[in-house]
C-alpha cells in the first residue's frame, strides 16, 4: 500500500520524462492523475487506519543494503499520517495551480513529482538511511523548481535555500552514523533505535541531538536559521511555495516527533526549555517583522515563521495537549499557509506586483477571492472555529502547564496579537477601501482556482470545528510519546 | 596476468585502437581468473586488494581509451603513441597496488610518472610544454626526495621486501624512532606528490590545464587510486611507526580536503576546477587511510570505485564541450541544458555525485568515509569532512547553475551539441553505475567486504 503511494508519483514523473516535450496537455493530465491517484491512496490508507493501536501500521520490511543492515522499511502512525494526508492533499491541489507555469513544463512537472517523492518518503520512511535519501531527494527539485521558474532572485533564492538545507542535513548525516555506530547492534532501524536510544549516555545523546537539530532546525526554520525561508518563498513559484511552506516546513517539525525525541528522550528533556525559548522567539520575532513587510508574499513567509513557533512551543511542553497542538499545527498551518499562497500567487497572476499598497478595494471587485482571502487570514489569526486556533490553544496550554515555560507561553500571547493585526492590515490593503483604478478590469476567481482553494477552506472549517477529526487520528501516538520520554 | 605492453606506433590510429581493446579485454578476461599468489621474486604480491585496484585500472584505462579516441585535442596520427604510453601507465598503476617491496614500489611509481610526463606535454603547444615541465621538475623533486627516504630505511633495517620490513621496524620502533619517522616522512613525499595531497599539489592544477583532457581524466584516477593503494601497504608494512605517523597524516588529510575545496571556488577554468576538485576528493579518501580500520579501507575502495565513474565521467562532459567549442573556460557550459539537454542531465548527476547527493553512488561512498571516522572515535574529520562537502557544493552548484539557468552566450546559442559516439558510450558507462550502484549498493559493498578478508 505504501509503495504503492510512492509508486503513483514515480510512474507518473518517468511517464512524463518519456513524453515529447510539446505534449504539454499531456503532461499535465499525467501530472494531475498521479498527483489525485497519490491522494486517493493515502485517503484508502487512512480509511484502513485504526487509531485505537498504536503500532506502526502497513508496514513494509525489505532488505536492501544487507553488508550496512539497511532495510526499504516504510510504515505510518499516528504522527505520520496527518502529515501524509497533508502531502499528498497539497501536492494536488498545488498541481491543479500549476496551470500558471507555461514554459518547460515537462522538465517541470518532472520534477514536481519526483518532490512529491522525497516528500511523501520521508514521512513513510522508518530506517534513517532511508529517511536521509528522502530528505535529500527533496532538494534537488526544489533547488530547480525555484531556481528556474521563480521571479525576483531565483538563482540566488534557490542557491541559498539549497546549500543551507544540505550543509544542515549534512549534519544530521553525523548525528545518523553516530546513532548507529554508538548502538548495539549496528543498526539504522527507527524502532530498534527506539530501544536502544535510550540506553545512550547523557552526554552522547546531548551530541546526537544538537546534530539531528540542526538539520531540522534550518528546515522549520528556527531562528536564527530562517534566513533562508523569505528568499526562497517569495521567489519561489506559487505552487513551489505551497508545498515549500506547506510540507517542507513540516519534514521539520516531523522530525522531532519521529526521531529525536522518540531515540534521544533524555536530551528531549534537557533541551526543552531552549525549545521553549526558540518557539517564543520564533512567534513573537516572526509576527513583528511579518508586520513590517510591503510585499504579501514577503507577509506571509514571515507569518509562516511564526505560526511554525507554535510547535516549537508545543514540542518543548511534552505534555500531550501541547504535542497534540503541535502536530495540529503543523496540519492546519499546512491547509492556511498553503491557501494563502494560492491567493497570493492568484492575485500575482493578474497584477504582476506584490506591493500591498499598489493594492486596495478589490473586495468589491473580486468578491468570491475576498471571500477567501478573509476565511484564511483569519484562519491565519486564530479565529475560533477555524483549525488554527485549535492548534495554538493546545500548545499554549500544554506549554503554560509547564511551570518553566510559562513566561515563555505569556509572552507568545503576544505573537498571537500581532498576527491579528498583520492579516487584518492585509485585509484592509488589499480588500477594504477605494478601489485602486489600476485594477478596473480585475478578474475574480476561476473555477480551476476555486477547485485548488475550497477543499482547503472546507478541511480548515472541519478541523476547526470538530478538531477529533484529526486529533483522534495522532493522540494515541503522541501519548505513548510523551509516556517513553517523560515516563507518565 | 600482467597486461602486455604493445605500444602500437604504427601509424594506423583504427589499428591501434583496435589493439588495445583486444589488449584491456584480454586483461579483463586474465584478471578474472587469477588466482592468489606472490609473483616475480616476491615483489609483488596479488591478493584480493590488488585485484580491485587492478579492476580499477583496467576500468580507467577503458574510460581514457574512450575518451582518446573522441578527443579532438589529440591528433589521430598521434593516437598510436597516446595509447601505447596508455597502456604503460595502465601496467605501472597495476603494478603500485601489487608492490611488496620497496624497489618495485620506486619502480612502478617511476613507470606511471614518465609515461605521464610524455602524455602531459602530448600537445603541441606552450601550455603544454610548460605543464609537462613543472610535472617533470616536480616530480623528479618528490621522487628524488622519496628515494633517500626509501634508504634511509634500507639503512635501518636492512630490509627491501615489506613483509621484512615489518618484522624489522617492529624490533626498533623505541630507539630510532627519529630516524624512522624521517625515513617514513620523506618516502610519503614521493606518494604525496602522486596522489596530490598537500603539500605535494602544487602541480595539479597547472598539469591538468595544459595537459589534453583525457590526459587530466586519467590523472585525475588513475595514479591517486594506485597511490593510495601504495600508501595503503606502505603504512601497513611499517606499522609499528603509525602512531608517530598519525598525527601528521590525519593534519594533512584535512588540509587537502580543505585547500582543494576552498581555492576551487574560485576557479573560471573548468580544468583548473576539476583538478582541485580532485585534490578535495583525495582528502576525502584519505580518511580512509588515515582512519586504518577494516571498515575505512572498504569504504576507501568503495569510494574509489565511485570516484572513478564520477570523475572520469565529469572529464567526459568537458571532453564533449572542448570538442565543440574549442574553450575550457566555466562559460562554455553556459546555457548547456538548452543545447544539449542529455549531456547536461548526465554533467547534473555525476556533479551531484561528486558533492555526495543520495541517492548517487557518489553519496554512499562518503556515507561510508564518515562512518568509520565515526566508528573509529575520530570524530572530528568526519566534521571536517561534512564541512567540506558543504563548502564543495558551492563551486559543483556553481556550474549546475551555468547549464540550466544562464542563457547561452549569443554565439553557440542554438546551436546543438552533440557528443561522439564513443563519448556517449563512455558517459553512458560512467553514469549508469553513479545512479544504479547509489540505488543498489549492496552487490558490490559484498564483494568489497568478501575481498578484504
Amino acid at each position: 500500500m505504501l509503495s504503492l503511494l510512492l509508486a503513483c508519483p514515480l510512474i507518473g514523473m518517468l511517464l512524463v520524462l518519456a513524453l515529447p516535450r510539446r505534449a504539454v496537455n499531456a503532461i499535465r493530465n499525467i501530472a494531475l492523475l498521479a498527483t489525485g491517484a497519490a491522494l486517493l491512496v493515502a485517503l484508502q490508507a487512512a480509511g484502513g487506519f485504526d487509531p485505537s493501536s498504536t503500532a506502526i501500521q502497513f508496514r513494509e520490511h525489505l532488505s536492501w543494503i544487507p553488508p550496512l543492515n539497511i532495510f526499504y522499511h516504510l510504515g505510518i502512525d499516528g504522527v505520520s499520517l496527518p502529515m501524509v494526508l497533508l502531502t499528498a492533499l497539497l501536492s494536488f491541489l498545488a498541481c491543479i495551480g500549476s496551470a500558471s507555469i507555461t514554459e518547460r513544463q515537462k522538465e517541470y512537472y518532472a520534477l514536481y513529482l519526483l518532490l512529491e517523492v522525497g516528500m511523501l518518503g520521508t514521512f513513510l520512511a522508518l530506517d534513517l538511511f532511508l529517511f536521509y535519501i528522502f530528505w535529500e531527494i527533496v532538494l534537488v527539485p526544489m533547488y530547480f523548481l525555484i531556481g528556474i521558474w521563480g521571479g525576483g532572485r531565483r538563482e540566488y533564492s534557490a542557491f541559498k535555500f539549497f546549500v543551507y538545507t544540505l550543509a544542515g542535513s549534512l549534519f544530521m548525516l553525523l548525528a545518523i552514523l553516530a546513532l548507529s555506530f554508538n548502538t548495539q547492534p549496528h543498526t539504522f532501524d527507527l524502532l530498534a533505535l527506539r530501544e536502544t536510544g535510550p540506553t545512550l549516555s547523557l552526554p552522547l545523546q546531548q551530541w546526537v541531538f544538537l546534530g539531528f537539530f540542526l538539520g531540522f532546525a534550518i528546515k522549520v526554520p528556527i531562528f536564527p536559521f530562517h534566513t533562508w525561508l523569505p528568499d526562497a518563498h517569495v521567489d519561489a513559484p506559487t505552487p513551489a511555495s505551497v508545498l515549500l511552506a506547506g510540507v517542507l516546513l513540516k519534514m521539520g517539525g516531523y522530525g522531532f516527533f519521529r526521531i529525536s525525541y522518540p531515540i534521544l528522550p533524555d536530551a528531549a528533556q534537557w533541551f526543552s526549555w531552549t525549545m521553549g525559548l526558540l518557539g517564543m522567539i520564533n512567534i513573537v520575532y516572526g509576527a513583528f517583522v511579518a508586520m513590517a513587510q510591503t510585499d504579501f508574499k514577503r507577509l506571509v513567509a514571515y507569518s509562516s515563521v511564526s505560526h511554525m513557533g507554535f510547535v516549537l512551543l508545543g514540542l518543548a511542553s511534552l505534555r500531550p495537549e501541547g504535542l497534540n497542538g503541535a502536530m495540529l499545527q503543523m496540519f492546519s498551518h499546512g491547509l492556511i499557509t498553503g491557501a494563502m499562497f494560492l491567493l497570493v500567487g492568484v492575485l500575482y497572476d493578474r497584477a504582476h506586483t506584490r506591493e500591498l499598497e499598489a493594492f486596495g478595494g478589490l473586495g468589491a471587485r473580486a468578491p468570491v477571492y475576498g471571500g477567501f482571502l478573509i476565511f484564511f487570514s483569519l484562519g491565519s489569526l486564530g479565529l475560533p472555529g477555524l483549525s488554527g486556533f485549535v492548534a495554538e490553544f493546545l500548545s499554549l496550554v500544554g506549554a503554560f502547564q509547564v511551570e518553566r515555560l510559562q513566561v515563555l507561553t505569556m509572552l507568545s500571547v503576544l505573537g498571537i496579537v500581532i498576527a491579528a493585526a498583520y492579516n487584518l492590515k492585509v485585509i484592509r490593503q488589499v480588500l477594504l477601501g477605494p478601489l485602486n483604478t489600476r485594477w478596473q478590469s480585475l478578474a475574480d476567481l476561476d473555477l480551476r482556482e476555486k477547485l485548488s482553494l475550497t477543499p482547503l477552506l472546507v478541511l480548515t472549517l472541519a478541523v476547526g470545528l470538530y478538531p477529533l477529526l484529526i486529533l483522534r487520528l495522532q493522540d494515541g501516538a503522541l501519548r505513548q510519546l510523551i509516556a517513553s520520554i517523560t515516563g507518565q | 596476468m600482467l597486461v602486455v605492453l604493445l605500444g602500437a606506433w604504427a601509424k594506423r590510429p583504427a589499428a591501434s585502437v583496435a589493439a588495445s581493446w583486444v589488449i584491456l579485454a584480454g586483461a579483463a578476461l586474465a584478471l578474472w581468473t587469477a588466482p592468489l599468489q606472490h609473483l616475480f621474486f616476491g615483489l609483488i604480491v596479488v591478493d584480493p586488494f590488488s585485484q580491485a585496484f587492478r579492476w580499477i585500472a583496467l576500468g580507467t584505462l577503458a574510460v581514457v581509451l574512450l575518451l582518446i579516441t573522441a578527443s579532438r585535442e589529440i591528433h589521430p596520427s598521434l593516437r598510436g603513441e597516446g595509447l601505447g604510453l596508455l597502456l604503460l601507465i595502465g601496467v605501472g598503476l597495476m603494478l603500485m597496488a601489487e608492490a611488496d617491496h620497496l624497489l618495485m614500489a620506486y619502480l612502478s611509481m617511476e613507470l606511471v610518472s614518465l609515461s605521464a610526463y610524455l602524455l602531459v606535454g602530448f600537445l603541441r603547444e606552450p601550455r603544454s610544454a610548460e605543464a609537462a615541465l613543472k610535472y617533470l621538475l616536480f616530480g623528479a623533486l618528490s621522487s628524488g626526495i622519496m628515494l633517500f627516504g626509501m634508504s634511509l630505511l634500507f639503512g635501518l633495517t636492512g630490509q627491501l621486501g615489506f613483509a621484512e620490513l615489518r618484522a624489522g621496524v617492529g624490533g626498533m620502533a623505541e630507539p630510532m624512532a627519529g630516524a624512522l619517522l624521517l625515513a617514513t616522512a620523506l618516502m610519503l613525499a614521493g606518494l604525496a606528490f602522486k596522489i596530490s595531497m598537500v603539500p605535494f599539489h602544487m602541480w595539479t592544477p597547472d598539469a591538468y590545464e595544459g595537459a589534453p583532457v583525457p590526459v587530466a581524466a586519467l590523472l585525475s584516477v588513475g595514479p591517486k587510486a594506485a597511490g593510495l593503494a601504495l600508501l595503503l601497504r606502505i603504512l601497513t608494512a611499517l606499522e609499528p611507526v603509525w602512531p608517530m605517523v598519525a598525527p601528521v597524516v590525519l593534519a594533512l588529510t584535512v588540509l587537502t580536503m580543505t585547500l582543494g575545496n576552498v581555492v576551487a571556488l574560485v576557479q573560471t577554468n573548468v580544468k583548473r576546477l576539476l583538478a582541485y576538485s580532485t585534490i578535495g576528493q583525495v582528502g576525502y579518501l584519505l580518511i580512509g587511510v588515515a582512519v586504518h580500520t577494516r571498515l575505512s579501507v572498504e569504504a576507501l575502495v568503495l569510494y574509489l570505485a565511485a570516484y572513478l565513474f564520477m570523475n572520469l565521467g565529469a572529464f567526459a562532459c568537458v571532453v564533449a564541450v572542448v570538442n565543440e567549442t574549442g574553450s575550457e573556460s566555466l562559460e562554455a557550459f553556459r546555457g548547456l541544458s538548452r543545447r544539449a539537454p542529455a549531456l547536461a542531465l548526465v554533467m547534473t548527476l555525476l556533479l551531484l555525485s561528486l558533492a555526495g547527493i543520495p541517492p548517487l553512488f557518489g553519496f554512499i561512498g562518503k556515507f561510508l568515509l564518515f562512518g568509520a571516522a565515526i566508528e573509529a572515535e575520530v570524530e572530528w574529520l568526519a566534521v571536517a569532512g561534512v564541512i567540506n562537502s558543504a563548502v564543495a557544493l558551492y563551486y559543483y552548484v556553481q556550474f549546475i547553475r551555468l547549464m540550466y539557468f544562464a542563457e547561452a552566450a549569443p554565439e553557440t546559442a542554438g546551436a546543438r551539441l552533440h557528443p561522439a559516439l564513443a563519448l556517449r558510450v563512455a558517459l553512458g558507462v560512467c553514469t549508469a553505475p553513479t545512479l544504479l550502484l547509489g540505488l543498489f549498493p549492496g552487490p558490490i559493498l559484498q564483494l568489497i567486504q568478501a575481498g578484504m578478508l
